[in-house]
């Protein structure tokens, strides 16, 4: 390994500036966040703490921010609820229509936003379906769903089916070998489909400009911000302690994935 | 055995679209019986299995258990219980919820539960595991669990899918004496599957060997040994030479042949094997033959021929010895007793049979 | 649970048919919107092909919808070629994967919107680029063409979808079996022939994986054009947005969704179709 990276020095380098260009425009958020002139650009006049201070006083911000916790915490409840059995059908059944199911319910994921939001924009309003977060969170289950398919199917497929037919074996009901056997075995699955999920939806915008109607999000809310200079700071700070908090729940996440598969690995041993 | 049949399987047949994983299965099983199901891997034996736990439906054919039509029973209200190849350890209960997983239905009080936990651990010599967490526990204790769990439900038939394959070769041999002294203990029938002869051989009553869905013989191990009931079973149970014959007459319930290469000998009849002219086939078990430098006296037949290969095993020598007349070259297997026998390649030696270790493996076109 | 086939059908039910309503449905409304017409506030249901007509004559469709899915194809392109070192570099040169995964993960936990707006930043008039290069005196007035043109669109958009590209290249890179490149280099392929004969050709499901993944949405991405496109970046999103909001003709909007959806799905079926045959024509 030392050897052959010692004759591609140039991969190295590419590394480095890759991870430059990546990050870059990421560490600018928390940086202007502390700026003291009200301009985002450069040169930084000088630091501080007040954008931070008045976002408890920016009520409309708080309140796309409650409004993105409801959407994100909904989406994130349907999606795995509605992931987790179908999950559970495509690792441990076979059925008829089975791989054109799975294909559908990828479908979100390789289909433009802008398609599928203009889309249930129009059908929402043909059946009178106001925009509201109803409908946001009906469009972002719809848009978050193959995420909490492919986490499930993962946590299924690391788990002994034998586990299963042993609890049945042994007397248990269908629906008590999924409460007392599948449920505590696939859980750290589903708390990591829960946080990626909401972290997807939570970050949603396209979707939810189109069907927030008078109730934005937080990314709707950010989206008219950008707008106005003038109070882009405290957009800014938010975001940066969001980040933090994201980071937070993508250790988490990881921190469950791994927690499964340790479980699997030894119930298969 | 008190002969009363525990489980009948009449006419079972299993189809998944055009493929046939099982056909025409018939077999009775009698009371406290310990029966195989041995076969290669993809011979139906597990679907077998799966179909008398209830985790199959048979496309065709009853299921009886204790005489009991078991059709529409589902495998959690049927008197058998499974001990999986994986084991299926819950991981997440320690060993006495995994024990006790099942008595949780039984309307068993809290204390009724703990004695009878604590009496299926005892008898698999897990006293005092309760606690134990399920990924703090061997391979040889997983088994061990998961045995326990199946017995605590006092199973009327416990059903073992390749219950030893997960171990090492040295405690599987131990749990081979082990598994037999507990299935004479409890005195319930065993069903186990497996593709290891040996396995087959050393525990069970009696073994049913399958070939691509087909039961092709059910029979004790000895039988087994002495009468397969066709070429593929000589082959898969032990070693075998095959050597063509030619029936010469049929004296009352033997036979005379002309082995190729050995010359004229009386043979036992086989009963379970088909003959449609004069061209057969013999079997000789290589431990059964005889392999000396001088020739050999008191044998009803001998050869001589080359030996082209030696192999050492430790216990045994195997020698490849090369016989004019005979197609493939015969396989001698010698006890390493005292290191008395040492043949080198291209050795001149004798080998020499008994007729009556000389197997009847009926007609040379049948199989 | 023996009725292996209709538990499965039974499971898989809900979500199936959630995603299939709310594919058919929308679809078939844009459908029906498409042949119906807008008269100021009200919808004019007679049946007509008028939308297709404009849309096909109106030059400005037919510019935006070339230049999203040459821009898309762009963007898809740069994207992969500058992630694919990496995953190769996270896939074979690195101890700790899960560390290297989280670090080119991380970035993407902040939100889309600030992220691009970022970019403002660094490529802007006074923004990061111009201030450095002015005060190390490499220049004497900043440079305007960073920002608000089809450059600014790309390098958002490799950086939005970086992560989309690296992880299933990854993940196909992960998947070869080490020994085949032993094998390779035992048979006297050097480094660049190995990686040409054998990994590159076993990463082409990770490449059409990430590919399909950028170039679908990049076709209909609406906020990059519309933060750092300006007037020459803009794309068919924005057209589609003007339709469903300022400008309020649903139909037409209806009609544009529907035509660029046609034209990625052909986009789409003949890149994998070429990549495959590429794959093939490398060994």
């Amino acid at each position: 390994m030392t050897r052959l990276s010692r004759l591609m020095p140039g991969l190295r380098a590419y590394v480095l500036l890759y991870l430059v260009f990546l990050y870059l425009p990421v560490l600018l958020i928390p940086l202007f966040s502390f700026n003291d002139g009200t301009v985002v650009a450069f040169p930084i006049t000088g630091l501080t703490l007040q954008w931070y201070g008045q976002l408890a006083s920016e009520d409309a911000l708080l309140r796309s921010l409650r409004n993105s916790f409801i959407v994100a915490g909904a989406t994130a409840v349907f999606s795995t609820m509605l992931g987790l059995f179908a999950a559970r059908a495509y690792v441990r059944n076979r059925f008829r229509g089975q791989r054109w199911s799975e294909g559908l319910v990828m479908l979100p994921l390789v289909t433009p936003v802008i398609i599928v939001a203009s889309a249930m924009l129009t059908l929402f309003m043909l059946i009178g379906l106001r925009p509201s977060l109803a409908t946001v969170v009906l469009g972002h289950t719809f848009l978050t769903l193959p995420f909490a398919v492919a986490i499930l199917k993962s946590a299924f497929e690391e788990f002994d089916p034998s586990l299963e037919e042993a609890a049945y074996d042994l007397g248990e009901t269908v629906p008590g070998t999924f409460r007392r056997v599948t449920l505590p075995i696939v859980a750290p699955g589903i708390v990591a489909s829960l946080l990626v999920t909401f972290t997807v939806s939570f970050d949603e915008f396209v979707l939810a400009f189109f069907l927030s109607g008078d109730r934005p999000t937080l990314p709707v809310y950010i989206w008219s911000q950008i707008r106005f200079p003038a109070r882009l700071p405290n957009t800014l700070a938010l975001g940066s302690l969001l980040l933090g908090f994201s980071v937070l729940l993508l250790i988490l996440a990881e921190y469950f994935r791994r927690k499964t598969r340790r479980i699997a690995a030894d119930a298969k041993r | 055995m008190t002969g009363r049949s525990m489980i009948e399987l009449i006419g079972i047949e299993k189809r998944y679209h055009s493929f046939q994983a099982l056909a025409d299965l018939n077999l009775t099983l009698q009371e406290g019986e310990f029966f195989s199901l041995l076969g290669p891997s993809g011979c139906g034996k597990t679907t077998a299995l799966r179909i008398i736990a209830g985790f199959l439906e048979p496309t065709a054919g009853i299921v009886r258990i204790a005489g009991q039509d078991m059709q529409g029973v589902p495998a959690n209200r049927r008197p058998t219980n499974m001990v999986f190849q994986s084991y299926a350890i819950f991981p997440h209960l320690n060993v006495g919820d995994n024990v006790g997983f099942g008595l949780s239905r039984s309307g068993l009080s809290r204390r009724q539960r703990k004695a009878r936990i604590e009496e299926a651990l005892a008898m698999v010599a897990l006293e005092g595991f309760e606690d134990r967490h399920a990924d703090a526990l061997s391979g040889g204790q997983r088994q061990r669990v998961a045995l326990a769990r199946a017995l605590v439900m006092q199973p009327k038939v416990l059903l073992l899918d390749e219950p030893l394959s997960a171990l090492d070769k040295k405690l599987r041999e131990s749990m081979q004496f082990e598994l037999r002294r507990l299935q004479q203990s409890v005195g319930i029938n065993f069903v186990m599957v497996t593709h290891d002869q040996y396995e087959a051989m050393t525990m069970s009553d009696r073994i049913g060997v399958m070939f691509d869905g087909r039961l092709a013989q059910v029979d004790t191990p000895t039988q087994l040994y002495a009468f397969p009931a066709n070429r593929k079973v000589a082959a898969f149970i032990g070693g075998m030479n095959f050597l063509p014959a030619q029936l010469v007459g049929e004296p009352a319930g033997r036979l005379e042949v002309m082995v190729a290469g050995l010359g004229g000998l009386d043979i036992a009849r086989n009963q379970g094997v088909a003959r449609h002219d004069r061209e057969l086939v013999v079997g000789l078990r290589p431990e059964q033959l005889h392999i000396s430098r001088d020739e050999p006296a008191g044998f009803d037949a001998r050869a001589q021929g080359t030996v082209t290969d030696a192999a050492f095993y430790g216990e045994t020598v195997h020698y490849h010895v090369e016989i004019a007349g005979v197609p493939e070259p015969v396989v001698v297997s010698v006890p390493n007793h005292f290191h008395t026998v040492d043949f080198k390649r291209g050795d001149r030696v004798w080998i020499a049979a008994q007729g009556a270790s000389v197997i009847d493996l009926g007609a040379r076109t049948d199989n | 649970m023996s009725d292996n086939n209709r538990t499965g059908v039974l499971l898989a039910l809900p979500a199936t048919a959630y995603v299939g309503l709310l594919v058919a449905a929308p679809l078939g409304v844009l459908v029906l919107y498409s042949f119906w017409t807008q008269t100021y506030i009200d919808i004019d249901r007679s049946f007509t092909w008028e939308n297709y007509r404009t849309a096909f004559s109106d030059p400005l469709v037919r510019h935006l919808l070339i230049r999203s899915i040459w821009m898309a194809g762009l963007v898809t392109f740069v994207t992969v070629a500058l992630a694919y070192p990496i995953a190769y570099f996270v896939a074979f040169r690195t101890r700790n994967k899960t560390f290297w995964l989280l670090l080119i993960t991380i970035p993407f936990w902040i939100s889309y919107l600030l992220r691009v707006f970022a970019w403002r930043v660094i490529l802007g008039f006074n923004g990061l680029i111009n201030s450095t290069l002015m005060s190390a005196g490499l220049i004497d007035e900043p440079l305007d063409f960073l920002l608000y043109n089809e450059f600014a669109v790309i390098m958002t958009l490799a950086h939005a979808w970086a992560p989309f590209a690296i992880l299933p290249i990854y993940v196909s890179l992960q998947r070869i079996d080490r020994s085949l490149l032993e094998a390779a280099s035992d048979l006297g392929a050097g480094r660049v022939e190995c990686f040409l004969r054998v990994t590159l050709p076993l990463t082409i499901p990770g490449i059409i994986a990430s590919s399909l993944i950028i170039f679908i949405p990049t076709v209909g991405d609406y906020v990059t054009p519309a933060l750092v496109g300006g007037s020459d970046g803009k794309m068919v999103a924005n057209l589609i947005q003007v339709y469903f909001g300022a400008a309020n003709n649903w139909p037409l909007g209806a009609t544009l969704s529907l035509m660029s959806m046609a034209a990625v799905g052909m986009v789409a079926v003949a890149f994998v179709v070429l990549l495959r045959s590429a794959g093939k024509a490398i060994r």
